[in-house]
């Protein structure tokens, strides 16, 4: 046992006396706790008694599916009665961000358009004032470890940073109990380290929990250990170094420890033969790839790429696959029949609505028989009939791997097939990949998975600078100092003055201040041109509709200038607003609706994150859309692919808004109807001028009908 | 239960947000009726309903007042801020999509969530959408065309919007992704029952 990293809680807390007492509604004091979900039939939590003293540091350890989170969200105080039957529940706590809460994944708790503004969230909802606010945020940062420029957008950065915002988010509110879902399962070793540091460096003094299945590096820093069995059922509970020693066999049977693995299974292999696909000489500096990589994936070998998050090892998944396009260097890849792809998300690929739908459903997977074997072997027979959303995480992963063996691919692409899964998971997924490597097929998994590192053939570790690389700051326009309101006042009332115009003369006349002040909000000639393109294109085609189908004789002379007329009408109508929108970003925006329009507080931050999160759902889209085109189930054009990508990333955005959802309300969303906002939204000089510019455009249409 | 939880919130915003991100997807079928468009325009109304579904799931899926409206809208906002080449008209289409769709529940007082509500939600979406469009783009249209146009519209609505919304609902119901929302309520009550 390494030595203890901190006194015991019962010795600090007599010399502090005064710290304890503050601390005194953290301690948790919950007896015969039942939980059980309005769509599942067996509770989750059956009887759960637990007390937790002040400043206490418990390691809530079980596999998957025991019902740790739903634990942590009962000590959050954030099981909600809507969503089932419960006895017993802890109440919400007195202060918002009383108890803070980490989940797995930081993207989960990430909220706003950049990392000051995140950290600034649960003080706002708080209703703090705004200096405090700022002051919050930034103290925050700085105990989380978060040393990145606040004006970045937290959703750019990697998966360390992020779960060290999200940490500055919960810290901003000062929680006394501090709840954590298996913080770092989806980080590489020394990210995990760093992130793990931070936590319990922040956490001095308060209470701690954390629910984790990788129970080894938390044991020196926590001063109970508590087991959970299935439904929550308490099977260990004791000091860590006590139970390692008198209960190792109840540890090692509720999965949450893993004796060492037989070296006999990973005795090594020789390459053998012509690689079936390579990569070489590839750069993307587009993603942050400038050296040089080379690459080559041999039949009957598990090759491991490894690296830190943001290394580019997606990229280079993505340059093997097809889905990118090197900036220099070849590729070589089997033809797509015999290329499969895993990926991270497993939900992101399924379109059937049965195990064994799933399995048949590429129309590269021919053979039923292999079919039937392949869900043997990874344990699925059984559920052959069942909902492939609805299986664990674990068995989701096993399918997406069945699915794509079911191709008989000879390379097999995967992106981490067992980041978030518990020990006894991560071995069955480990020993899928082993049987798709003795079937003869190249199997490529990036990965930081130390348990497929040991086991990789072959091993590639890329290397890459930790901080992305920076955007540079966006050219200032005149249009940048008017408040968000006031561009919009611009748009709206140009598009109602454009229903003055009644002749093909008067329109065009009605565009020449559009045209004057389009300098003044437009940051590039190119992406002028891009916004500028459907608009015109639009007015080309109504154009032509109305000339062809208006009530003058189609296509005559005078029908073709009713159509110019037409033309000149949308582009005044719809123009001017397009090019002031270009200056306006959903969080000034949102800021200007709460703080000037009154609009209510929460469905504006609601609404801003959505727009905020836009980024996000695009790269999940895309990962979609890709996927699903190399599984042949068609063509990014074909109705039926749409329709199941969309529903998919429908399955992806509500899974995700749910643990948001949760994440928000541990920093006090819920009763956030008041809240404040950490920036203003001034009205300048400038807004006097925007203004005038806004009345102009509703009274020049009309005057330039009199001028024709 | 009309109160909206922070999770019924943050779904109804992000379906609009999801949605605006398909949408731009969406535009590859403008092109597979290409053909039939060319030759007669109104037939483009053939597609409208499409551009209803968040707010019919929004409504089918959190089932409270004003979450077809809210995901519609910000659907809305978002292809405007994206540079929709409609501008500011697209936040009026949001409206009167998303009001069409909420104004079928608002009829049943929101106790109904069936197909037939569904459907009319769709057609009611249709019927606003090219009032708005007859009114702001389509004014020299004649109105024969504009007759037919509008026929184009309430079918889509009804099918693509009402009947593909619902259809969409049951799939998403039977992931469990919806569990703690009120459709994942009411078909797990159903299947108890």
């Amino acid at each position: 046992m390494p030595p203890r990293a901190r006194p015991r809680p019962e010795a600090a807390g007599i010399t502090d006396q005064t710290r304890k007492d503050t601390r005194a509604e953290a301690a948790v004091h919950i007896e015969g706790l039942r939980w059980r979900p309005l769509t599942r039939r067996a509770p989750t939590i059956d009887g759960l008694d637990l007390v937790i003293p002040a400043g206490q540091r418990v390691l809530l350890a079980g596999a998957s599916g025991s019902g740790k989170s739903t634990v942590l969200r009962a000590l959050a105080g954030l099981l909600d009665p809507e969503d089932g039957e419960g006895t017993h529940l802890p109440a919400p706590p007195q202060r918002p961000g009383a108890r803070g809460l980490l989940l797995q994944d930081p993207a989960d708790a990430l909220v706003a358009a950049s990392i000051g503004r995140d950290a600034a969230f649960g003080p706002e909802n708080a209703a703090r004032p705004r200096p405090e606010i700022h002051e919050r945020a930034a103290r925050a940062l700085a105990a989380a470890r978060c040393d990145l420029n606040p004006t970045r957008a937290p959703l750019d950065s990697s998966g360390g940073q992020q779960q060290r915002i999200a940490l500055a988010g919960a810290l901003a509110l000062d929680p006394e109990l501090l709840l954590l879902d298996e913080p770092t399962s989806m980080l590489d070793t020394a990210t995990a380290e760093e992130v793990r540091a931070a936590v319990l460096d922040a956490a001095d003094g308060a209470t701690l929990v954390v629910a984790e299945h990788r129970i080894g590096p938390w044991l020196p820093h926590v001063d109970r250990l508590v087991v959970l069995g299935p439904q929550a059922r308490v099977l260990a509970d004791g000091p860590p170094e006590e139970l390692l020693t008198t209960q190792r066999d109840v540890l090692v049977d509720a999965g949450v420890l893993v004796e060492e693995e037989d070296a006999q299974a990973r005795a090594p292999r020789e390459a053998v033969g012509a690689p079936v696909a390579a990569l070489e000489g590839v750069t993307v500096p587009a993603r942050g790839l400038h050296t040089p990589q080379d690459l080559a994936l041999h039949a009957g070998r598990l090759t491991v790429l490894s690296g830190p998050s943001g290394a580019g090892k997606t990229t280079l998944l993505r340059v093997l696959t097809g889905a990118l396009s090197p900036a220099t260097g070849a590729v070589t890849r089997p033809e797509p029949s015999r290329l499969a792809l895993v990926p991270q998300d497993p939900e992101h690929s399924f379109v059937a609505a049965t195990v064994r739908g799933e399995v048949l459903a590429s129309p590269y997977a021919k053979d039923p028989a292999l079919v039937e074997e392949l869900l043997e072997r990874a344990g699925l027979a059984a559920l052959a009939g069942a909902h492939p959303h609805r299986l664990s995480g674990g068995e989701q992963r096993r399918l997406a791997i069945v699915a794509a063996l079911a191709q008989r691919p000879a390379l097999l692409v995967l992106d981490e097939p067992t980041v978030g899964l518990d020990a006894r998971r991560r071995t069955e997924v480990l020993a899928l990949l082993r049987e798709a490597r003795d079937r003869g097929c190249a199997v490529l998994a990036a990965s930081h998975d130390p348990l497929l590192l040991e086991a990789a053939d072959d091993l590639r570790r890329l290397t890459a600078s930790p901080v992305g690389p920076e955007i540079p700051p966006e050219r200032r326009l005149p249009a940048d100092a008017l408040n968000p309101l006031t561009l919009c006042l611009i748009g709206i009332l140009a598009a109602a003055g454009s229903f003055a115009v009644q002749t093909w003369q008067g329109g065009l006349l009605a565009l020449l201040p559009t045209l004057l002040l389009a300098p003044f909000a437009v940051r590039s000639l190119r992406g002028a041109a891009l916004r500028m393109a459907p608009i015109l294109l639009s007015a080309a085609g109504l154009a032509w509709t109305t000339a062809l189908l208006g009530e003058a004789p189609s296509l005559s002379c005078e029908s073709w200038l009713v159509g110019l007329k037409e033309a000149a009408r949308i582009t005044a109508f719809v123009a001017p607003g397009v090019l002031a929108l270009g200056s306006v970003r959903p969080t000034p925006l949102g800021d200007a609706l709460a703080q000037r329009l009154h609009l209510p507080a929460r469905p504006v931050a609601a609404a801003v994150l959505a727009l905020v999160r836009v980024g996000h759902l695009g790269r999940q889209w895309s990962t979609i859309l890709e996927t699903r085109v190399r599984r042949g189930l068609g063509t990014p054009r074909s109705p039926r692919l749409l329709a199941g990508a969309t529903l998919a990333l429908l399955v992806d955005t509500l899974r995700g808004a749910e643990q948001q959802a949760l994440a928000m309300d541990a920093r006090g969303f819920a009763t956030a109807q008041q809240r404040t906002w950490a920036e203003p939204s001034p009205f300048g000089r400038a807004d006097l001028v925007g203004l005038a510019i806004a009345v102009l455009m509703l009274v020049w249409p009309p005057v330039a009908e009199m001028l024709t | 239960m009309t109160r909206f939880r922070t999770v019924d919130l943050l779904v109804t915003v992000l379906i609009g947000g999801a949605f605006g991100v398909a949408f731009l997807g969406y535009g590859q079928l403008y092109t597979l009726i290409g053909p039939l468009t060319a030759a007669f325009k109104p037939a483009e109304g053939l597609l409208a309903g499409l551009w209803f579904l968040p707010a019919m799931l929004a409504a089918l899926i959190v089932r409270k007042p004003g979450a077809a409206l809210l995901a519609e809208l910000v659907a809305a906002v978002l292809s405007m801020l994206l540079g929709s080449q409609w501008g500011w008209g697209t936040a009026i289409s949001g409206l009167m999509q998303g009001g069409g769709v909420e104004l079928a529940f608002l009829l049943t007082r929101y106790r109904r969530f069936t197909l037939p509500v569904a459907i009319l939600g769709g057609v009611l979406a249709a019927l606003l959408e090219w009032g708005w469009e007859k009114f702001a783009y389509y004014q020299e249209m004649s109105w024969s065309f504009s007759g037919m146009m509008l026929v184009f519209f309430l079918i889509s609505g009804a099918l693509l919007c009402g009947g593909l919304g619902w259809v969409a609902t049951r799939a998403l119901v039977a992931t469990g992704a919806v569990d703690s929302l009120a459709a994942g309520r009411a078909a797990a009550r159903a299947a108890e029952a």
